[in-house]
């Protein structure tokens, strides 16, 4: 049995008559990288905001640990540290400052607190720019900043908004890595994004919210195999037609489409059919030169699910 | 003890943001004492000896007043900008609690007031003297407990809207309220004369009653009722922490 590191009971946010966050129940469990899957607006940073106790849930709770955000909160502040989606500092601020003063107030000593941000810095590739002001920084290093700030607290529950974007593509890869360690290290994270990539690289659960509501919940392999035929057995074979009785015998198995020689299969658990359509092929002496199995896309979950494009909608 | 060492560490954030927007402040302080001796020095031959015998002893502790009002209440200018950019959220989502965050950046505008107040005690002390030693304390202590009133009520104003031109405008508008509805500029007996219907304002205002017991430290008066003057402070001063606490916090957790 896993151990619950979050709890959101009946969580509803409103700004004034907005509904920003509508009944949302969820279980985060303790060590799991886990995703927050939504179009902006979707509910997502708030959701992540009352975690950390800067909003104050309408109705409903969040437990952090047990500890309740409403009626516990600096406890719940204790565990949790946060990765902003922008950047919390003013112009003038330099990253090595800001560091060190975050990690004075998140318990260490003065002399502990210059060691642990130069390893973070770093380790991040921050250290060149430590006495730069913050206006001088690219997004992509502000990001970097924020993430500096979870990396030096190393919470219990560390919450990352949108950790990679802004970032380029090599710091997108490191970052990551960066993020997993956290995990492996003892921390649960939880990240809110709405890029599908590194959802699908980074998150072990994912929650799908949309409109303020959540529509879907589990691993990812979960969430693609609940898409009725959402794998498709895409077959490259020999020669210009395919006999008829394999053709029947397809279609036994999922919706077929035909061209030429290419032959299309939508299946659901893609990897366990395709077994048993290379025996079709063979028993009827048709000769494959090439067979792959694609799985949906989160992208593609997300419109099954909700019926809007997650691109479109961001 | 934890609870000292996260409140000091929020002070000392906001001293630090203090002394990189030193000039600034430096600016507008240097534009206000300006205004002020050029007052002085008009008024010094304007105004009636009868009423005033030396227009420049009598506004010195006012000057000394401005210089901590001015500094305490510049808090809230950081404060805005804070809001506005949601840094604020940053704030309330570090492990301290409401109460340390509150105190800490009363602390950080008090802090500001007494190191600008610095100068302004050593020129005062030039031109008027050296207090006893329990003058000092009265003075220190009507300092402290004006520096609180102001910091935490530049706090509070700041965090009423985020819309940037009506934050400045309910800001300049408490300024100049608590600047010139005071007997910082005018002696009392013309006050009711001059402000009308705004007298009783200035009579209760904390800066009259700070302006007062520096007039009695740096001995321009004799004697002051000393209680009503420090009680009256006292009470600003906790209202301004209470009313800060509940509305900085409730404006910024939404």
């Amino acid at each position: 049995m896993k151990s619950k590191a979050v709890e959101i009971e009946n969580f509803t946010k409103k700004f004034g008559d907005f509904t920003a966050v509508d009944n949302l129940n969820l279980d985060i469990y303790e060590n799991e990288v886990f995703g927050l899957l939504g179009p902006n607006g979707s509910g997502k940073t708030t959701t992540l905001l009352t975690i950390a106790t800067v909003y104050k849930p309408t109705s409903g709770d969040i437990y952090v640990y047990g500890h309740s955000v409403t009626r516990e909160d600096y406890v719940v502040r204790k565990l949790v540290g946060i990765a902003f989606q922008d950047p919390k500092a003013m112009w003038i601020d330099k990253p090595y400052e800001l560091l060190t003063w975050h990690a004075r107030i998140v318990g260490y000593s003065s002399s502990e607190a210059k060691k642990v941000v130069q390893d973070v810095m770093e380790l991040l590739g921050l250290w060149e720019h430590r006495n730069k002001q913050f206006y001088q920084l690219s997004g992509g290093t502000r990001k970097k900043v924020e993430l500096a700030k979870v990396l030096i607290q190393k919470p219990r529950v560390a919450i990352l908004d949108e950790p990679t974007a802004q970032v380029d593509v090599l710091s997108k890869h490191a970052l990551w890595d960066v993020i997993k360690k956290l995990r492996d290290e003892g921390t649960t994270v939880i990240i809110a994004t709405n890029d599908m990539f590194e959802a699908e690289k980074v998150c072990e659960r994912i929650a799908i919210i949309y409109k303020g509501k959540l529509r879907a919940l589990g691993t990812i392999s979960e969430l693609k195999d609940s898409i009725p035929s959402g794998d498709l057995v895409e077959v490259q074979f020999e020669g210009g037609g395919i006999p008829e009785g394999l053709l029947r015998a397809l279609r036994d198995i999922g919706r077929v489409e035909a061209r030429s020689s290419v032959l299309k299969v939508y299946v659901e658990k893609g990897e366990e059919k395709v077994i048993d359509i290379i025996e079709l092929f063979r028993r009827y002496n048709v000769k494959i030169l090439r067979i792959m199995v694609k799985e949906p896309t989160l992208d593609d979950v997300f419109t099954y699910i909700t019926g809007a494009k997650l691109r479109e909608e961001s | 003890m934890d609870w000292l060492r996260g409140l000091l560490l929020v002070a000392q954030r906001d001293l630090a943001r203090f002394w990189r927007n030193i000039y600034w402040l430096a600016g507008q302080l240097a534009m206000n004492i300006a205004d002020l001796v050029i007052f002085a020095v008009i008024f010094r031959g304007l105004v009636n000896p009868a009423y005033i015998p030396d227009y420049i002893r009598f506004i010195t502790p006012g000057i000394l007043c401005l210089s901590i009002f001015i500094s305490a209440f510049s808090i809230g200018r950081e404060v805005g900008i804070e809001l506005r950019r949601e840094v604020t959220h940053y704030l309330v989502s570090l492990p301290v609690t409401r109460g340390q965050l509150v105190a800490g950046r009363i602390l950080g505008g008090v802090l500001r007031g007494f190191m600008y107040q610095a100068g302004f005690i050593i020129l005062a002390v030039v031109l008027m003297g050296l207090p006893s030693v329990d003058k000092w304390l009265l003075i220190l202590t009507a300092s402290l407990l004006l520096a609180v009133t102001m910091s935490g009520l530049s706090i509070t104003v700041s965090t009423l809207t985020r819309d940037f031109n009506l934050q400045a405008a309910i800001r300049s508008l408490v300024y100049f309220v608590f600047f010139f509805v005071s007997n910082v500029f005018y002696p009392e007996k013309a006050l009711a004369v001059r402000l009308g219907s705004a007298a009783p304002f200035a009579y209760y205002s904390p800066m009259s009653m700070t302006v007062n017991i520096y007039r009695y430290g740096f001995n321009y008066v004799s004697s002051i009722d000393v209680f009503f003057n420090l009680t009256g402070l006292i009470v600003w001063s906790t209202l301004a922490v209470l009313f800060t606490y509940k509305v900085y916090i409730r404006n910024l957790t939404g």
